[in-house]
């Protein structure tokens, strides 16, 4: 419980994996558990930042698209284009 | 007396055996074409041979567009026709009425064969299938550069889920197809992906068959990453596709596998915000009943701390979107505050006077900042309903009493208070001493 009590998460840092797991078992702790104002608006408030942050992954992450390829000199890995 | 004929009549002689012997009628010849002509009359003139023999042959245009593949030099091959004598030259040569490429049946052999033992061994068990990951930071994709498998992927994806695509490009058919493939997947699966796709188009049985290839079952087997296979068409079974933890019909349906639909990601986020919504306003509603019990402990001065301290929890809330927010919540502040000392038309005065304040600003700022504000005031208005509800001075005005004792505190029990002594009763709008003349206690 007090362990709970000093999580701040570092949600820049959370994989959108991460972030949508731990933003349902808030979720979840929040319909379920018995909690006093002070706790709930607590989980509240990470909910919304998690929520937003998978947001952000979603909406505005640019994916990179590359080739890899063994060479004499080791791995290269370049940009991929398709051609036309 | 010896016969005596004419080359005509000799070679239509020889013509007419060859039609009327049945072994050399409706006949397979196993061979390799060589010299492959194809004249511009649509007929096809080429040479069929094995290691020691050879035949001249010919293939009419009307058998031609009989069968679906273009013959051409070293190809091996099974025609059916007849023998024929083309009495011109003197000459014989095979008529074929049809063709089909050999080695096929052997291709179909080894198949059934090596997938009989790789089951046998369990490779294609169920539950050796593991899950795929639901949000893929990079997808590996083993195949051609150029194909049509490529494209369909990376316009699949883009459409569905930001996760980066590492493609290592292998040659899908021929010879060295299957080292090809099986040195993507060991790379890929050195350079850490998290979902690897492996396929190429539709094509012929042999087209596919690095698909089919010991090495590459087995580099699906061994790859630590889950692999979705997408070999040729729907109607092609390869033995990849039944080692891969999951088989696609097509390109597509493999970067559908790969990664979920991000409006059904949205939609399931939209439904985390009406559930903690709903689930914060169960709290409060709890919070509420609780005051609302004559039990509640309603001492003004420890209410009043704790909506001073929601109050900075709803700074803190807000301090992330504008300060305009912030003047209006420390307008609920200050409310509170006069709340205390009950200058009751102040209040509302005040109240109104900053409700107006905020629609001015909101008036100000630019539209999107507005749709953010709108937002927020939303939010806060909720908070600011359930403060009220926190407010003693609303059990008050419902017809509850505050009772303080001799020292000014809350009362909550009749223990501690003797008969004779001084309370101090406070209602809604005034005050009263009280002497106490009876006591009774409840016991349960």
């Amino acid at each position: 419980m007090s362990e709970e009590k000093q999580t701040k998460i570092d949600v820049e840092n959370m994989t959108f994996e991460e972030s949508i797991t731990r933003l349902e078992e808030l979720v979840k702790k929040l319909e379920q558990e018995n909690l006093d104002l002070d706790e709930s608006l607590r989980i509240y408030e990470d909910a919304v930042a998690l929520r937003e942050h998978c947001r952000k992954i979603l909406d505005e992450s640019e994916r990179k698209v590359q080739s890899i390829m063994e060479t004499a000199n080791g791995l290269k890995k370049e940009d991929f284009r398709e051609l036309e | 007396m010896s016969e005596r004929l004419t080359v005509t009549e000799l070679n239509t002689r020889v013509k007419e055996l060859f039609s009327a012997t049945p072994g050399l009628n409706g006949i397979w010849v196993i061979g390799e074409i060589s010299n492959f002509k194809m004249y511009t009359s649509g007929h096809c003139y080429f040479t069929i041979k094995d290691s020691s023999s050879e035949i001249r042959a010919v293939m009419f245009k009307s058998a031609r567009s009989r069968i679906d593949f273009d013959p051409k030099d070293s190809m091996k091959i099974e025609a059916y026709g007849h023998l024929d004598m083309y009495v011109e030259r003197g000459s014989y040569q095979f008529i074929v009425e049809s063709m089909k490429k050999s080695g096929i049946g052997d291709l179909f052999l080894k198949y059934e064969e090596l997938k009989k033992k790789l089951e046998a061994e369990g490779l294609f068990k169920q539950e050796r299938k593991r899950p795929l990951p639901q949000y893929p930071k990079t997808i590996g994709v083993v195949t051609s550069p150029t194909g049509a498998v490529i494209h369909d992927i990376l316009t699949t994806t883009k459409r569905l889920y930001p996760a980066d695509i590492l493609l290592a490009p292998a040659q899908v058919q021929g010879e060295g197809a299957a080292q090809s493939i099986v040195n993507g997947i060991r790379l890929l699966n050195s350079v850490g992906v998290d979902v690897i796709i492996v396929g190429r188009g539709g094509g012929s049985l042999e087209d596919l068959w690095a698909f089919n290839e010991e090495p590459v079952v087995r580099a699906i087997v061994a790859s630590e990453v889950p692999v979705i296979s997408s070999v040729g068409h729907e109607t092609d079974f390869t033995l990849a596709d039944f080692a891969a933890d999951m088989r696609a019909p097509t390109p597509t349906a493999a970067a559908q596998f790969a990664v979920r639909d991000k409006a059904e990601i949205f939609r399931q986020l939209d439904d985390f915000r009406i559930r903690s919504n709903k689930a914060l306003s169960a709290v409060t509603d709890r919070m509420r009943a609780r005051f609302n019990t004559a039990e509640a402990k309603l001492s003004p001065k420890r209410a009043l701390e704790r909506l001073e301290y929601l109050g900075m929890r709803i700074d803190e809330l807000s301090l992330k979107m504008v300060s305009a927010v912030n003047s209006k919540v420390s307008g609920m502040r200050s409310r509170f505050a006069a709340a205390e000392k009950r200058p009751e038309l102040a209040l509302k005065a005040s109240i109104s006077r900053r409700r107006s304040e905020s629609a001015s600003l909101f008036t100000r700022v630019d539209p999107g900042m507005k749709a953010i504000l709108t937002k927020q005031e939303h939010r806060e208005s909720n908070l600011s309903a359930r403060l009220d509800a926190l407010n003693p001075y609303s059990v008050l005005d419902r017809g509850y009493s505050f009772v303080a004792g001799p020292d000014g505190r809350a009362v909550t029990s009749v223990r501690g208070l003797a008969v004779g002594s001084q309370i101090t009763v406070r209602m809604r709008d005034g005050r009263i001493q009280a002497d106490i003349t009876d006591k009774e206690e409840y016991h349960e």
